[in-house]
């Protein structure tokens, strides 16, 4: 029945549950009526930020196992492939910005609230590893709750070693941006992502190391206007900047132009 | 509450002062990050032990009573505790005396104040430091320690915990609380690799100590001294390759999929 819309076709806005159809989304995922911007998925994410057909992914197949058989993780593994089409909640690889070459480690929040796990902080690193074997800058977007609680400390310690790795790649003098995008907590929050050199935030990111339910569970308080909000973050001064979806890519394109990593941006 | 997190949790429990009057006859307390202030939940700074060698010590303390668990935050550290042990990190390097940490805590401090001044920048500081510090570092669970506010610490060459201590990605409660009230709280400890035997099995752990015996205070002050002194015929490059291997041992055992 071609004349039926596909499913999909309507959802409704996470912020202000208004309807919004497919095309109103538009490019950037932004609702036409509270301006919210959408959580994007990883592949959304890359075909934003990186040259047509210059991204080449890393580990694009490693899965994980639940080992310590933590109830209902299997199911909730199962569920998140399913409904992601990925296999894990980190995609890695090399890709181009105006043909400027950089590795992409970009995180997704629809897989498991982006939680970093032993795949997870496999993948980082080893991305982390080959953008210094290859002198290349690395662009790691962030989008997390933090670590999966699911693994326990085997989880945790992706946090140093992940850190171990920053420590490396920084002594060979490549930069390392850090995008952070809505949600950033927790885990991930306190470990890679304010490890850049330059760290800058997307409009509308919430950002911070302990969520409001968590706060309000240690001591019912009254949280400030703006609570975690990347603007009230780059006014505390803990951002070099905020930018707005559709200027992030021309920002990071600046950002490489100007560490001249490269040298030239590199043609063909 | 849990019997197990009750104990860990008691107003009796041997604590880091204790072991810090023990440990170090001189010692000189280290205040304040130079620009927030200073948090009362840690106790940094450094001495000399009986046998004359040089420490630097961070100890978290949860207080003894509703005044001082109150005044030190039930031992959940402020940025500027972080950035306080951060600083006194960065000292002990300079003089070349090994850290010890003695913790039991639940976690780093979860308030609008620390958001506000970077909690999440203060903590992966923290890490990194403990990383690649070029000078022997080690770490006693007295009681607790969880998140990426125990980590900080934890970061060690030498992980070493009472018998009955816990060490884990999150409280016991917060376990329970992602599954819905499936599982009790101390169902949830049983859920997770958190124990101080389990812990040592997997690999993590290099020492388990009985927390019941008489002499504990005086055993513990003597089982930290011959680590340090093991761990300082090390270089500083073999110091950081080996607590970097130490935990990705431990995750090794997590198979590749």
């Amino acid at each position: 029945m071609s004349h039926y819309p596909a499913a999909g076709t309507w959802t409704s806005c996470p912020a202000c549950g208004r309807h919004v159809h497919q095309s109103q989304w538009g490019r950037w995922q932004q609702c036409p009526y509270c301006h919210y911007w959408q959580r994007l998925t990883a592949n959304e994410r890359l075909t934003q930020l990186v040259d047509p057909e210059s991204f080449e992914a890393l580990n694009s197949g490693m899965t994980t196992q639940d080992e310590l058989h933590f109830p209902n993780y299997t199911e909730k593994l199962a569920q998140a492939r399913a409904t992601t089409g990925q296999a894990e909640a980190v995609t890695t690889g090399w890709a181009r910005l105006a043909n400027w070459p950089a590795m992409l480690i970009v995180m997704d929040s629809h897989f498991m609230m982006g939680t970093l796990n032993t795949t997870v902080t496999r993948k980082i690193i080893a991305a982390l590893q080959q953008a210094r074997q290859r002198q290349v800058p690395v662009i790691m977007v962030t989008a997390s709750g933090g670590a999966r609680m699911q693994e326990g400390l085997y989880a945790l310690v992706g946090m140093n070693l992940i850190l171990a790795e920053v420590a490396r790649f920084s002594a060979a003098k490549l930069p390392l941006i850090t995008v952070l995008t809505d949600p950033t907590m927790g885990g991930v929050s306190a470990s890679f992502a304010f490890k850049g050199d330059i760290i800058v935030a997307e409009a509308g990111a919430k950002i911070g190391f302990a969520g409001a339910r968590v706060i309000q569970q240690t001591m019912p308080t009254v949280l400030p206007a703006g609570f975690q909000s990347a603007t009230s973050l780059l006014e505390q001064g803990q951002l070099d900047a905020v930018v707005a979806r559709p200027q992030l890519r021309d920002y990071l394109v600046t950002i490489l132009a100007s560490y001249q990593q490269s040298g030239r941006p590199q043609h063909g | 509450m849990d019997e197990r997190l009750r104990r860990l949790r008691a107003a009796d429990r041997v604590s880091a002062p204790t072991i810090i009057k023990a440990l170090l006859p001189t010692f000189v307390a280290q205040h304040g990050d130079r620009l927030l202030g200073d948090d009362s939940a840690l106790i940094a700074g450094f001495g000399r032990t009986t046998q004359q060698q040089g420490l630097t010590v961070l100890g978290i303390d949860r207080g003894h009573d509703l005044t001082t668990r109150r005044q030190k935050n039930g031992g959940a550290l402020t940025v500027a505790g972080y950035r306080t042990a951060l600083r006194v990190i960065q000292h002990a390097e300079k003089f070349g005396l090994p850290v010890v940490s003695l913790i039991n805590m639940p976690g780093a401090d979860a308030s609008p104040k620390s958001e506000r001044y970077g909690q999440s920048q203060a903590i992966a500081d923290m890490i990194a430091a403990m990383g690649q510090l070029t000078v022997p570092n080690m770490v006693v669970f007295l009681g607790e320690g969880h998140s990426g506010g125990a980590l900080a610490f934890a970061n060690a060459n030498v992980v070493m915990m009472l018998d009955d201590s816990l060490f884990n990605v999150a409280s016991p409660e917060a376990v329970a609380a992602i599954l819905h009230g499936q599982q009790s709280v101390s169902e949830a400890i049983d859920l997770l690799p958190m124990t101080a035997s389990e812990l040592q099995q997997r690999g993590l752990v290099d020492d388990v100590i009985d927390h019941r015996q008489a002499t504990l205070v005086d055993m513990l002050c003597q089982r930290i001294q011959d680590t340090v002194t093991e761990l300082q015929k090390q270089s500083a490059i073999d110091l950081i390759a080996q607590r970097e291997a130490k935990f990705k041992d431990f995750m090794d055992w997590w198979p590749q999929g």
